[in-house]
C-alpha cells in the first residue's frame, strides 16, 4: 500500500468518508476535518506509519503529509 | 491549605484559574482573581492587539501577582494577538478553539508558560509534545465553546495520556468539584461560570441574574450543526436559534450569521431578547454576586473539609 493509501485509509476512518473521495490535492479543511479530527488523526498516522508528523502551518494538503511521511521513511 | 504541582510552579495560592471568556474576562476580573490567589486570566477573544496590550497593562496596574491571557485561536487577529503576548509575557496563555502549535515555541522562548484547553487525549499529547506546561481538559459541561466527553470522563483519561499537570474544566463550581476533580487526578481547576457572577466581572446586570435565576435544566447546546457547539442558557435567542438549525432550509451560511454578536448583546448590553447567555451547567450553582475572593476561599475551604474527611469512605 502506497503512503497516499495508507493516510486516505487513517482519513476515512477517521472522519467516516468514503475513500474514494480522498484525493491528495485535498486540504484538512475540504475533507471537513476540524483541529480535533487533525489530532486524531496525526497521532493515528503516527501509531500506523512509525513516523513523527509536528503540525505546522505548511501542512494542509493530504499531499503535504504524505510527502513528510516519505521524507521519514527515508 | 491545598498546594499542587500547579500552584507551586505558578507562584498561587488556590489551584484555580479564571477561564478565558470572550467580552468577560477583561482586566478587572483577571486582577481581582489573580488578587485573590487564583490565576486570573484576560480573554483576547476576537480584538486585536490594542486592546489586548491596553487589557495586559492595565491588569499589571491591579495586580502585582501573576495572571495569565487567553487566546482564541480562531480570532481573525490571531497572529497579532500571538505577538503580543510575546512582548508583553504574561506568566500563562491558554489557548482555545485549536491546535496552537505554530504559535508554542515563541511563546515558550519568550518565557510563558503556555497552557492549552483541550478537548481530546490526542490533542493533550500534542500539545504536550510541543512543550506545554500543562493542559485543561475541559469537559461538555461547560459554557461557550463544548466538546462532547464530560469531565469526569475526560479528566483521567488525559491525565493518563500525558506527564504534564492536568487542569480540569467544566462543572466545577464548589469545594465538591474542586475535590472531585483532585481525585480524577486534576492539578487544578478553571471555572468560567461561578466568575460571570463575581462583582469584579464587567458584564451587564441582567446577565448575572440570569445565571442566578437559573435552574439545572436551563443550559442547552446550539451551533453542533455547523461544528461549533456553544453551551449557554435557554432563551428566545437560542429557542429561535435551535428552530433554524434543525430546519433544513436554513442554510449554515444563515444560521452562522444569526450567532454573530449575541454574546456581545448579552455580556454588553444585557439584551434579554438577542443576546446568547453562555454559561456551563453549574450555572444553577451559582446563587450570589460577590467578590472573587469570597468565591475562591469558600471553594476551597469546601474542599479541604472534603478531603481530609475523605478516609470516612474507608473502611
Amino acid at each position: 500500500m502506497s503512503t497516499f493509501e495508507t493516510i486516505a485509509k487513517l482519513i476515512a476512518e477517521t472522519k467516516d468518508l468514503d475513500i474514494n473521495n480522498i484525493k491528495p490535492e485535498m486540504s484538512f479543511a475540504d475533507l471537513g476535518l476540524d483541529s480535533l479530527d487533525v489530532a486524531e488523526l496525526v497521532m493515528n498516522m503516527e501509531d500506523e506509519l512509525g513516523v513523527t508528523i509536528e503540525i505546522s502551518p505548511s501542512l494542509k494538503t493530504v499531499q503535504d503529509v504524505v510527502a513528510l511521511v516519505d521524507e521519514q521513511k527515508k | 491549605m491545598i498546594t499542587t504541582v500547579l500552584s507551586e510552579a505558578l507562584g498561587l495560592r488556590y489551584p484555580i484559574f479564571q477561564g478565558g471568556m470572550a467580552w468577560v474576562s477583561e482586566a478587572k476580573l483577571a486582577a481581582a482573581v489573580s488578587n485573590a490567589g487564583g490565576l486570573g486570566i484576560i480573554s483576547a477573544m476576537n480584538a486585536n492587539a490594542d486592546y489586548l496590550r491596553e487589557q495586559i497593562r492595565k491588569c499589571r496596574e491591579l495586580t502585582d501577582k501573576p495572571f495569565g491571557v487567553n487566546i482564541m485561536l480562531m480570532s481573525p487577529f490571531v497572529k497579532d494577538v500571538a505577538r503580543v503576548c510575546v512582548e508583553e509575557k504574561p506568566a500563562v496563555v491558554t489557548t482555545g478553539a485549536g491546535l496552537p502549535n505554530a504559535y508554542m515555541k515563541d511563546w515558550i522562548d519568550a518565557g510563558i508558560k503556555v497552557i492549552p484547553v483541550v478537548p481530546s487525549t490526542a490533542m493533550a499529547k500534542l500539545v504536550e509534545r510541543a512543550g506545554a506546561f500543562a493542559v485543561i481538559a475541559e469537559g461538555g459541561e461547560s459554557g461557550g465553546h463544548v466538546g462532547d466527553l464530560s469531565t469526569i470522563a475526560l479528566v483521567p483519561q488525559v491525565v493518563d495520556a500525558v506527564k504534564i499537570p492536568v487542569i480540569a474544566a467544566g462543572g466545577i463550581a464548589d469545594g465538591r468539584g474542586v475535590a472531585a476533580a483532585m481525585m480524577l487526578g486534576a492539578a487544578g481547576v478553571q471555572c468560567g461560570t461561578m466568575f460571570l457572577c463575581a462583582d469584579e466581572c464587567a458584564v451587564h446586570d441582567n446577565y448575572k441574574q440570569k445565571v442566578i435565576a437559573a435552574k439545572d435544566i436551563d443550559t442547552v447546546v446550539t451551533g453542533k450543526r455547523l461544528n461549533h457547539a456553544v453551551r449557554s442558557l435557554r432563551t428566545s435567542f437560542t429557542r429561535k436559534y435551535l428552530e433554524k438549525e434543525f430546519d433544513p432550509s436554513t442554510s449554515g451560511d444563515e444560521l452562522e450569521a444569526l450567532g454573530v454578536g449575541a454574546l456581545r448583546k448579552a455580556a454588553v448590553d444585557g439584551n434579554m431578547e438577542e443576546g446568547c447567555f453562555l454559561a456551563g451547567q453549574v450555572a444553577a450553582m451559582v446563587h450570589a454576586i460577590q467578590p472573587a475572593e469570597t468565591m475562591i476561599r469558600n471553594m476551597f475551604q469546601g474542599a479541604e473539609t472534603l478531603l481530609k474527611g475523605a478516609s470516612t469512605w474507608v473502611k
